[in-house]
């Protein structure tokens, strides 16, 4: 065991949050955010259809799937930088949960 | 029989074949095999599990119908079911993993150390899940029913022993596997009906890419029958009624206590973040369908059975018609059938196309197994989730904490058969409309448990007396407000189904308040939801954070 920094532990969390913080809000734009300018966005089309529909359709999901890959592997890169090893991660876990 | 009887049925029969065969493969031995698989599920194949524990009946049979039916408006139900796995996977998902308990209820009883909270939570876990697999054995009679003729009664008790064998043999382990089999299934059963209509109107065998013209044809063919254009916002409802149902989708997706479940059988937080990007892929390539389905469908008939004559329609729309789920009536008395004269249930689109379509008795077939197989993966999910909440957290850690593995495994099991046979008889008498029945699931399961659970593993000072308060006014709120808004009593115009967004904030509100007004939780439990901020291998102690570099370096 090893004691670290405060203001490492810190930055490690502060980076994970801001990660989240970023995806929520993408997310919410393209879902939330279109559907409160639907007749706007009636007024083009994507992929042959109007915008709106496309972005109900299509658009906001596909969007929900690159955010949750994003925050994956860049999580993944966070944990790197800060020395984070999973085999280790998964020894640790297998002895700290509660199975009874 | 007729062949196409004895094709589906035997398509049928295979697969049910295939996942009892599988669940005696992986039997339960253990009380952690049965509740989460020994925590070693990879993350892909968690992934795929998860889509089949979500997408259920509703989703399969339902969910391409009330895209085409409502236009526009039924999105919500796309981006409301699809955008939840960002909340769950963002907000919950890691951090419970950590805290590495066995349900949602144990969670939230040791999370704020209180049998209170922990019995509040067990009764409103199995009140959700009771609604949510009624509505999955209704399902499942429907479609067994279709296909053999026989009253859907008789096919809802078929389906009632199958799920019942085989999730009792293999726990959550067993149900793991044959969920990931019954995904493949079903996603197979939908995708091939598509990409054959896809050919079939524009010759290119790729629809999510096609269907975009299609739907702007609907909307043209709407315009010269006068009615309002297949892709016009909110023609159905208001915008309000629209957000604050997708929200709700989202917030009762991100805390339904059978898939958060799924999240404890992975190894680590990292696994749980790989979890919920792989479900959410293979629950998009169905959502991403579904839209696409529709507009097909919407437009064969509106082509090809729209404007026939009566006397000349083809013969699926008997069978169809002597089930009441479709009617035609030439209300003109002009002999030819118009498109206004076609009054279709939501629930038979999926179903029926490939007749519709003429896409052969294998297709059908495969419809109906694929049907089957997203009813009975998702009620084996909350059957282990109903069954878990009696036989762990109220038999074992409520009453018997001194039980031993034999008889909490036995415990296990009886609840599973008992849920089983009470939700089988429920069932064969549904409560009204299976649609709106799971939607109340959701406002229910984001009004009770998604603040309560989102502060408990964010907020340190959120304490017992706040939970409870937040729990049992959430509750209390959005069933009143399911039963106002019936009566006809609105607030900004949201309906029954949008109730989460009532019931979510105020239920925020109580347990910040209550919690800021009592005492502070003791300091254990308050150094446990810090920790929950770090990796496994980081461990926060009395205001200190250590990293684990032990042995294997």
């Amino acid at each position: 065991m090893k004691k670290i920094d405060k203001k490492v532990a810190d930055a490690y969390f502060c980076a994970r949050t801001w990660l989240v913080v970023i995806c929520l809000f993408i997310g919410g734009l393209v879902s939330f955010g279109v559907v409160a300018f639907a007749e706007r966005f009636a007024e083009f089309t994507i992929m042959g259809m109007p915008a709106h529909y496309y972005m109900g359709a299509q658009g906001a999901v596909v969007t929900f799937v690159i955010l949750l890959f994003g925050n994956a592997i860049i999580s993944d890169q966070i944990d790197k930088k800060f020395g984070i090893d999973e085999e280790h991660n998964t020894r640790v876990s297998s002895g700290k949960v509660l199975d009874h | 029989m007729d062949q196409q009887t004895i094709v589906s049925l035997l398509l049928i029969l295979a697969t049910f074949g295939l996942y009892i065969g599988i669940s005696v493969y992986n039997r339960a031995r253990a009380t952690s095999d049965f509740y989460v698989a020994s925590r070693g599920v990879p993350p892909f194949w968690n992934g795929m599990a998860i889509g089949g524990d979500w997408m259920s009946a509703a989703s399969f049979i339902g969910m391409a119908g009330t895209v085409m039916i409502l236009g526009y408006d039924g999105l919500a139900y796309i981006m409301g079911w699809t955008g939840g796995y960002l909340f769950l996977t963002f907000l919950l998902a890691p951090q419970l993993r950590k805290y590495g308990r066995y349900t949602v209820p144990e969670f939230i009883g040791d999370r704020f150390d209180s049998n209170a909270a922990r019995l509040i939570a067990a009764i409103a876990t199995i009140i959700i899940s009771f609604t949510y697999i009624i509505g999955q054995l209704a399902g499942s009679g429907v479609v067994i029913g279709r296909i053999l003729n026989i009253p859907s009664m008789y096919g809802t008790m078929i389906g009632v022993v199958v799920i019942a064998i085989y999730a009792t043999l293999g726990g959550m382990k067993g149900i793991t596997w044959t969920q990931v089999a019954q995904y493949m299934i079903l996603i197979i059963a939908y995708i091939i009906p598509i990409v054959f209509m896809s050919l079939q109107v524009t010759n290119n065998p790729l629809p999510w890419l096609t269907y975009g013209n299609i739907v702007t044809q609907l909307g043209e063919l709407d315009r010269e029958l006068g009615i309002s254009e297949y892709f016009a916002p909110f023609a159905e409802s208001d915008k309000s009624q629209f957000i604050a149902l997708m929200f709700t989708l989202m917030v009762g997706t991100a805390a339904l206590p059978h898939v958060i479940v799924r999240f404890y059988t992975v190894t680590t937080m990292k696994a749980a973040r790989w979890s919920g990007a792989w479900a959410l892929v293979f629950i998009a390539l169905l959502y991403l369908s579904a839209p696409a389905y529709a507009a097909f469908s919407r437009f064969i008939l509106m082509t090809r059975v729209a404007g026939q004559p009566l006397d000349q329609l083809p013969a699926w729309t008997e069978t169809w018609v002597n089930t009441g789920l479709l009617q035609l009536a030439d209300t003109n008395g002009d002999g030819i059938l118009q498109w206004s004269e076609i009054v279709i249930s939501n629930d038979i689109v999926v179903m029926a196309t490939p007749e519709i379509a003429n896409l052969g008795v294998f297709v059908i077939g495969l419809v109906a197994a694929g049907a089957m197989a997203a009813a009975l993966s998702t009620a084996g999910g909350l059957l282990i989730t109903i069954s878990s909440s009696f036989a762990h957290d109220i038999y074992y850690r409520l009453l018997k904490p001194d039980a031993s593995d034999k008889k909490r495994l036995a415990a296990g099991r009886w609840a599973i058969v008992l849920a089983t046979v009470v939700a089988g008889v429920v069932a064969l008498n549904p409560p009204g409309v299976i649609t709106q029945i799971v939607a109340w699931a959701f406002g229910l399961a984001g009004g009770t448990f998604f603040p309560v659970l989102l502060l408990g593993v964010w907020w340190k000072r959120c304490n017992k007396q706040g939970a409870i308060a937040g729990m049992l006014t959430g509750l209390t709120v959005t069933l009143t407000y399911i039963f106002l808004a019936r009566s006809g009593i609105t607030l900004f115009g949201i309906q029954d189904t949008g109730a989460g967004l009532i019931g979510v904030p105020i239920n925020l509100l109580v347990t910040i308040l209550v919690s800021k007004m009592t005492a502070a939780p003791s300091q254990k439990l308050q150094d446990e939801v810090v920790d929950l901020r770090y990796p496994e291998q980081m461990t926060y102690r009395d205001g200190e954070v250590w990293m684990d570099e032990g042995a294997g370096k």
